[in-house]
């Protein structure tokens, strides 16, 4: 009697878990759809309000970027200032920034260029800083008993978006001694490192912090922290 | 076919490189007189920056840019400056490519002349070379994938 009590309590019970685990199902589902559906009606928003508008301003921005940038550089080569050198080197200037102004800047976001590139400006001594510091520690390490050097590759997803940050994030570890970057596979960050420490500050990740500063990024993470659970959840289902 | 690299450290440094090559180009061209250059040299320099950005971004979006037509008129194009300030000398009484005789359609000194006559002649060396060298380039990598295709 009791024993049949039981039974039938556990079946119960376990029917109420079963029913709430498929709301709880239910409820992370349209969670994860709707904050999808937000985003790619936002970014579809954007698109159409801002395309026509937003792609002409940011080519002509380009254009005069460009153009100062490359007749910078040639002031810097050609020592002669007079008048026929210098309109050389504006005509030459034009010609090549009218050819290749969207090789230069592909990926700006309109209206932060200058902000970008004064981040930039103020992130390089912060490298030339690491740099110092990483050659004192590599050298200390080197001079001392082989033993402390022991060599590993690791890898770590970052959480930079566009191309020139990733490339920008590679260079700054190949620049610091200690470190090398192998390869970017599928986003991932193949780094070859010197010994432990060295390994555990690119783990800590201040680099890619100061580079997600920089290139403004990283900024909207919950959005995507739901749309990176989606995969994770939909296995989680799949076992129910 | 040279397919475009996937590897995107190498795609992002070409691509910001090449305007800065090129300009190098125009410089070494037209510093000719000064400095060690010239049209040939500056020519050369061009052409590889296109090369680079065949090799790390792919024939494809190469052609995007720079048609096959467009180098061919290039190549023939820096030819017809070069013979035709020549010509444009000989019309003005003067011997082929006797630049001094340039003076009287530019309104400048003789001597200015004659240096303005050797640079444009450069110029049409450089965009020749240019265009011959790139074109070289491209019609034998065109050569091996017709090759490959042939064997498959």
């Amino acid at each position: 009697m009791e024993v049949t009590l039981l039974i039938e309590a556990m079946d119960t019970s376990f029917r109420l878990m079963e029913n709430a685990r498929s709301q709880a199902v239910d409820l992370l589902n349209t969670a994860v759809k709707l904050t999808s559906e937000t985003r790619t009606m936002e970014e579809k928003n954007v698109r159409a309000i801002f395309t026509g508008a937003q792609e002409t301003k940011s080519s002509f921005q380009n254009l005069v970027v460009t153009f100062l940038m490359l007749f910078a550089f040639w002031v810097l080569l050609s020592g002669k200032y007079d008048l026929f050198h210098l309109t050389l080197g504006v005509v030459c200037s034009l010609l090549i920034a009218y050819l290749t102004h969207d090789l230069l800047f592909a990926n700006v976001r309109v209206g932060d260029a200058r902000v970008i590139a004064w981040r930039f400006f103020a992130y390089i001594p912060w490298l030339l800083y690491q740099i110092i510091t990483s050659n004192i520690y590599v050298a200390s390490v080197v001079l001392g008993p082989k033993q402390r050097v022991k060599p590993q590759i690791i890898r770590f997803k970052t959480k930079l978006e566009s191309d020139i940050s990733w490339v920008t994030l590679a260079n700054s570890i190949t620049l610091t001694p200690g470190t090398i970057t192998m390869d970017i596979r599928d986003g991932e960050f193949f780094v070859h490192a010197l010994d432990k420490k060295v390994a555990d500050d690119l783990h800590a990740g201040e680099m890619e912090d100061r580079i997600a500063h920089v290139y403004m990024e990283a900024d909207h993470i919950y959005v995507q922290d739901a749309l990176d659970v989606a995969p994770i959840f939909g296995k989680l289902k799949k076992g129910l | 076919m040279i397919q475009k690299s996937d590897d995107i450290i190498i795609k992002t440094l070409a691509r910001i490189l090449v305007p800065f090559i090129q300009l190098y180009a125009l410089y070494v061209i037209m510093h000719g007189h000064h400095s060690p250059g010239g049209g040939f040299q500056g020519g050369v320099i061009l052409a590889a920056s296109l090369i680079l950005l065949m090799i790390t971004h792919g024939v494809k979006d190469t052609q995007k840019r720079i048609s096959e037509k467009a180098v061919a008129i290039f190549s023939s194009s820096g030819v017809f400056i070069y013979a035709g300030i020549g010509v444009a000398c000989l019309i003005l009484a003067g011997n082929y490519l006797d630049y001094s005789k340039l003076a009287k359609l530019l309104h400048v000194v003789p001597a200015e002349a004659r240096s303005l006559g050797i640079l444009g002649v450069e110029i049409g060396v450089g965009l020749a070379v240019m265009a011959v060298m790139f074109s070289v380039f491209f019609n034998i990598s065109k050569g091996e994938s017709s090759g490959e295709d042939k064997e498959n």
